[in-house]
């Protein structure tokens, strides 16, 4: 337990460090990769505290941005009022059109959760007078926090970071309250729990409401980071890529899916000079992934290192 | 005496040697992977052939160019942190950008940077607006192509236009701008369809096209779906002419589409046909790249050749590399560029640049100017 | 202008059909889908490119041999990859969406740019009330019909079929009855592999051929299967049909901006509602 209080305030630390001494392109990197474990460790409540599998989560993501992007390029409010709308939207809608499909068996939540990401998709990109349709939107302004304007890659750093530990510390909450208890037990094993008393729809459908949650408060965080938002950028593509980081490190560790964002994310960065293979190598970690360490990474390392 | 001189001479050698320290650098992104992969080696190829005869020559006042590479894998968010290395990598200047939406998000870099960054693949008309102080660009956008195309229209005298579009930001841009050209001819599309990038089959469009009996055909979209609707649309028994914009203008629609590409009309960047010069440069950029993993192609690769030969070169020659003093340089360039109609471009107050468009046509294997078209 | 529509719909509803079926063997089977189908798809194509242009083999020849090689090329996955993701759905779900991007990433290394397929079905045309048609539209519809008529054929009447079927329905007491199981399921998913191949043999010619062809493909006969009855071999063929159809007529008459909603909409609606599909029964999930 300590060891595990003293990496992370370690961990802060040296991010803080890193945001003083890093350079900008480094930040960058850094940044993109805090935006993506917000998404992930959403993600993780479904995949690793309910038990099940979504591929929407990169357009749920995408809700989170285009929330953000709309409100602050058609309306006069302030950027930071996007925040609680992107997590609403991305949250509501995650819970209308998932909570049907909850009720169904794994395999076909799956696929109904990819029918969902397409179908977002394809709205993002077609519903033109709401979204601007293939133009995207453009001329988002810089993140403003009170009267203080984060427009270098350092400032922006240090917002993302802030989500980000925003993010792991709340979800740690989350697991550890009784609901967190219900949601594990209930990916345990569904019919004892629910001989039990837990009620196993109502837990489901709320980790499908924090999941979109966590991924409209990413989404609003990309919104500013890029400062453009186009549906290319929130595909099928996308959710693979945080499915396989929030399954990689550990599906019930927030630590390890963590560590697989920082991973996979600065992976992605540094193996882009080798052009086409990097995506084929990273195909091919999915497969070896599943293949040899199906209960991800952390689960590899003997049992008094992880909590 | 000797001794001393052999000393001097040895001194210099020394101090030519650590002018590599200080060479110039050119950065580019430019995507090496991804749907884009085939255009950026193009750009590398016109920009690495520029750089090696400048070199060649002595470089620019005695120092040598060296080019760094970012490959942003045709990805919006990737591009952005490519170009922000090439910022870290302290390069002078960036010359590059492909794809609409990879440069409309990493130009904030470049904007926020003060990094001098033109533009060489990319025609969306909003990278250049009021905003932008150190993004420049070189091709002509899209309200260019379609403008043209309208007076093409007028031109041979089409009366009943069909229009198939992308539903990209570039389909939609291409089509609003030549809807209105042509409105103020009086004309009217008998229809107007729309696809979407990856689709592959157009029955559907193409029965309504058919329909509808079109004497010319607008296509606002690129390769291969382009090519596919031609195909397509022969079999279906549509006999109108193709015409389109920079997207059909690629050597690869020959390979698609030979029968059914046959005189198409396309307004392009680039045409050996235009003068000597542009022949001259053509035949030795084919020599040069004959044997590279990406086959030569002269209209993708002349623009980024000509920003760094014709633009860049002589403002860096001009006043360094000192980045404000080459950013109000290029905003006075003006000069013409080769392989165009003969006409002297500048840049607006946009940094947009004006310069005239090529209209060609596919005649056998090859495209060929459309007589009448490139005064 | 129907006449057109109709066979164009046809045709792309027998890929969906064939595609379909991978799904549909390897689900019957292992209860487990392998989001590989709409790649393994691709990669028959560019197999096919291959073996007409290297070897100019003509349509038949050419059928057979791509059939042969991935109904071989699915055994090996089978016994090397597969086989070691059955541990959840999971597990193999996001395992089989690996595999896919391997081999579409991997194809896009050496087929970087869409390429033309050779018309090996003929280049003629045929005209019916008003449609004009390629030969290869005949060749799909027949191809479809001669494979469905095999399969029903093969699972009816031969040894091996009744043994794949026995492995589906329960591969304990199959085990049992003597039947080797791990070379039954070997042989289902060989069978998957050759079925989408020699699907995009077959839709070649059409089109340009380039490794994104499986994307879309593999996820709308996927919604066909689900739509027919994701455990029902001919619920998944008449899944695929009527899906090619309704998105042809839908692309004409509603919009081709949102055909490809069609396809998911009904997906999902499906799950909801009746996720056994139209034809499928209900298998109770023992506890």
């Amino acid at each position: 337990m300590r060891a595990g209080l003293a990496v992370g305030i370690a961990s802060v630390i040296a991010l803080c460090i890193l945001g003083l001494f890093a350079s900008d392109y480094l930040l960058e990197i850094a940044t993109l990769v805090l935006i993506e474990s917000i998404a992930v460790v959403g993600l993780g409540f479904l995949t690793g505290f309910a038990g099940r599998i979504s591929l929407a989560q990169g357009a749920l993501y995408g809700v989170g941005a285009y929330a953000a992007a709309l409100l602050v390029t058609r309306t006069g409010l302030p950027p930071l009022v996007g925040l609680p709308v992107a997590i609403v939207a991305a949250s509501v809608i995650g819970t209308v059109l998932g909570t049907p499909a909850i009720r169904l068996s794994g395999l076909y939540f799956v696929m109904s959760t990819i029918g969902i990401q397409q179908i977002l998709w394809i709205l993002l990109m077609h519903w033109s007078s709401l979204t601007g349709g293939p133009q995207g939107v453009r001329g988002i302004p810089a993140l403003s926090v009170g009267g203080f304007v984060l427009d270098t890659p350092a400032r922006f750093y240090v917002a993302a970071l802030i989500g980000a530990v925003a993010s792991y510390l709340l979800a740690r909450r989350v697991i550890a309250s009784r609901f967190g208890l219900f949601l594990r037990a209930v990916s345990d094993d569904e019919l004892a729990s629910a001989t039990a008393g837990v009620a196993v729809l109502r837990a489901k459908a709320t980790a499908l409401a924090l999941s979109g949650g966590w991924a409209g408060a990413a989404g609003f965080l990309h919104a500013y980071y890029l400062r453009y938002v186009h549906p290319d950028m929130f595909t099928l593509d996308l959710s693979v890529v945080f499915l396989t980081m929030a399954m990689f490190g550990g599906y019930r560790s927030l630590e390890g899916m963590l560590l697989a964002t920082v991973i996979l994310g600065g992976a992605s960065e540094y193996l882009r000079p080798f052009g086409q293979f990097r995506l084929v190598a990273y195909g091919g970690l999915l497969v070896l992934s599943m293949m040899f360490f199906p209960r991800g990474l952390l689960a590899v390392l003997p049992i008094r290192w992880r909590r | 005496m000797m001794h001393r001189l052999a000393m001097l001479a040895g001194a210099l050698m020394l101090l030519a040697g650590t002018a590599s320290a200080q060479d110039i650098r050119l950065g580019t992104v430019i995507p090496l992977s991804g749907g884009g992969a085939s255009y950026g080696a193009s750009i590398q190829q016109g920009l690495d052939m520029a750089l090696r005869e400048i070199n060649a020559a002595g470089g620019i006042n005695g120092r040598k160019i060296t080019l760094d590479v970012a490959d942003d894998a045709s990805d919006p968010a990737q591009s952005v942190i490519a170009l922000q290395r090439l910022v870290n990598d302290n390069d002078d200047l960036v010359i590059g950008g492909w794809g609409s939406s990879q440069v409309l998000a990493n130009m904030a870099v470049a904007e926020r940077a003060g990094m001098p960054y033109i533009v060489v693949g990319a025609s969306n008309p909003r990278i250049t607006t009021s905003a932008n102080k150190w993004t420049f660009r070189t091709l002509t956008n899209d309200n260019g192509h379609a403008a043209r195309l309208a007076e093409v229209v007028s031109l041979l005298h089409f009366k009943k236009i069909a229009i198939i579009y992308d539903t990209n930001d570039y389909g939609v841009g291409l089509r609003d701008i030549f809807t209105a050209g042509l409105a103020k001819q009086g004309i009217k599309a008998v229809d107007v369809e729309s696809y979407q990038t990856s689709d592959k089959d157009f029955t559907a469009q193409l029965t309504h096209i058919a329909a509808a009996e079109p004497d010319a055909v607008m296509l606002f979209g690129t390769l291969p779906a382009i090519a596919a609707i031609m195909n397509q649309a022969r079999d279906q028994g549509i006999d109108a002419r193709f015409l389109g914009a920079a997207g059909l203008s690629n050597e690869a629609v020959m390979k698609l589409a030979p029968q059914a590409a046959q005189h198409a009309i396309a307004t392009a960047y680039f045409h050996v046909d235009t003068d000597a010069t542009a022949k001259e440069w053509a035949a030795r950029y084919q020599q040069a790249f004959a044997q590279a993993n990406q086959a030569p192609r002269p209209s993708q690769a002349a623009p980024a050749y000509e920003a760094l030969k014709l633009m860049a070169a002589p403002c860096l020659a001009q006043v360094g590399t000192d980045k404000d003093k080459l950013r109000l340089c290029l905003k006075a360039w003006h000069g013409t560029l080769f392989g165009l109609p003969p006409a002297e471009a500048h840049f607006d107050d946009t940094n947009q640049l004006l310069a005239p468009l090529v209209v060609e046509e596919v005649v056998g294997t090859e495209f060929k100017l459309l007589p009448g078209a490139n005064q | 202008m129907l006449a057109q529509l109709l066979v164009g719909g046809l045709g792309t509803g027998c890929i969906y059909a064939l595609v379909g079926l991978g799904f549909t063997l390897v689900y019957r089977t292992m209860r487990m889908v392998n989001f590989a189908q709409g790649q393994v798809f691709m990669a028959g194509t560019f197999l096919g490119l291959f073996g007409a242009q290297q070897f100019g083999l003509p349509a038949l020849p050419l059928l057979l041999l791509v059939a042969v090689i991935s109904f071989a090329v699915g055994m090996l996955l089978e016994r090397v990859v597969f086989r070691r993701l059955y541990a959840s759905h999971e597990v193999f779900v996001v395992g089989a969406i690996g595999l896919g991007v391997m081999i579409e990433n991997g194809f896009r290394i050496v087929y970087p740019e869409p390429l033309p397929f050779p018309k090996i079905f003929g280049a003629g045309v045929y005209h019916l009330h008003g449609a004009v048609f390629q030969k290869t539209y005949l060749w799909i519809l027949i191809v479809t019909l001669v494979l469905v008529a095999a399969l029903h054929v093969m699972f009816a009447y031969t040894r091996t079929g009744r043994a794949l079927r026995a492995v589906a329905s329960d591969g304990e007491i199959a085990a049992t009855m003597g039947v080797n199981v791990q070379r039954a399921i070997g042989a289902t998913f060989g069978l998957s592999f050759a079925i989408a191949a020699v699907a995009g043999v077959l839709i070649g010619p059409l089109y340009f051929v380039s490794p994104d062809l499986g994307d879309m493909v593999g996820l709308k006969a996927f919604s066909a299967a689900v739509l027919g009855g994701i455990n029902s071999v001919v619920g998944t063929i008449l899944g695929g049909l009527a899906l090619g159809l309704m998105e042809a007529l839908a692309a004409f008459y509603i919009s081709t901006d949102y055909k490809d909603l069609l396809a998911f909409a009904i997906l999902v609606l499906m799950l909801l509602v009746r996720p056994q599909g139209l034809l499928g029964r209900v298998v109770p999930v023992k506890v």
